[in-house]
């Protein structure tokens, strides 16, 4: 849907950092490296990004 | 308590606890979880009903629920400062809500837009705006619209863990780790700089040699095969802490926060075992 703000498991804000790696994977970046660059070391955090499925702009005009 | 600090950065920080016992590690590892009071979004208001913006009429409707909404809104780490702010029930206003308990947010936005967690105006001091400005809170088409008003206030996370300070807190036993120095430049010996999952050792001079001891999880997986060249230890006495912070206070804020926490309650009880 939209990504959470925090990580489900330990707490770290990883919303901001989500349009980031969307941009930056876009634009032919490794993603392993990006995640890297972000600070995101635990991989409870990673799975957050990696997994998400942003569904909020197909739902808007529902609303 | 005897810390020496590593690392020290904005939000994350690495130090050794030392000659101590597991006991007190862990109950700083827990008041660092649990003890930081912070402030957090609390009360969300929303404006019902048609937005007026330069005569165009929007209406507040939103694809989340406004439950979700406030709910995120709650997450947003809020910069706290224990000189400005108190405990709304503690505080000289009597827990009806004043500029020394609460910081006041608002958010106006009109679609099509992403509303960012950067769009919350802080009501008087500007330093309090949201650090974290890309926060997406949610989307608009055109024609919706927000309004709202949000209200943060001091709390711990044994209410909610919104109030959560710290985060990735963890600790392990400071490892010893020694070499044999006949076998050091044995070959099967400097195989084992290959095996270490950390890259714990490298190689001068033809010898194995430690290189970042603290790196080391203790894994043992270098043991076997050295034919008992490399032994790893653990020193119960010191510990090797690594934590981050949301953003709301800075490493050090949360480090001192929790080490005064820590003690204050331990003069606490020693009063009233006293008392007995
Ligand atoms: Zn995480
Ligand atoms: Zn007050």
């Amino acid at each position: 849907m939209i990504i959470p703000v925090r990580c489900f498991t330990c707490g770290k804000v990883v919303g901001s950092a989500y349009p980031e790696y969307v941009k930056r994977v876009g634009m032919g970046e490794d993603p392993k490296k990006v995640l890297d660059d972000l600070g995101f070391e635990r991989y409870c955090c990673r799975r957050m990004i990696v997994s998400h499925a942003d569904l909020i702009g197909e739902i808007a005009p529902l609303g | 308590m005897d810390i020496e600090i590593i690392e020290m950065a904005e939000r994350r920080g690495k130090f050794i606890l030392k000659n101590s016992s597991p006991a007190m590690a862990n109950a700083l590892r827990r008041t660092m979880l649990s003890d930081i009071p912070k402030m957090a979004i609390d009360k969300v208001e929303f404006h019902l009903g048609p937005i007026m913006v330069d005569d165009k009429e929007y209406e507040s409707v939103t694809p989340l629920f406004d439950e979700i909404i406030a709910h995120r809104l709650g997450m947003v780490p809020v910069p706290t400062d224990y000189e400005l702010f108190t405990y709304q029930d503690k505080c000289v206003c009597g827990g009806e809500g004043c500029p020394s308990c609460t910081i006041m947010y608002s958010l106006n936005k009109i679609g099509p837009c992403t509303v960012y967690s950067g769009d919350m105006i802080p009501l008087g001091n500007a330093e309090l705006k949201v650090k974290d400005e890309f926060i997406p809170i949610v989307e608009l088409t055109d024609g919706q619209a927000v309004l709202i008003y949000a209200t943060a206030v001091m709390g711990t996370v044994k209410k909610h863990v919104k109030w959560q300070a710290a985060f990735g807190v963890g600790y392990k036993y400071l490892p010893i780790i020694t070499i044999d120095a006949n076998k050091a430049n044995d070959s099967d010996v400097l195989r084992v700089i290959k095996l270490c999952p950390r890259h714990v050792f490298e190689e001068k001079g033809g010898k194995i040699v430690v290189k970042n001891s603290t790196d080391c999880s203790l894994c043992m997986s270098c043991v076997a095969p050295s034919n008992g060249a490399i032994t790893i230890n653990s020193d119960d006495k010191n510990f090797f802490f690594t934590f981050e912070t949301d953003g709301s206070l800075t490493a050090k804020q949360l480090l001192d926060k929790a080490t005064e926490i820590l003690s204050s309650e331990a003069s606490e009880l020693l009063s009233q075992v006293e008392a007995l």
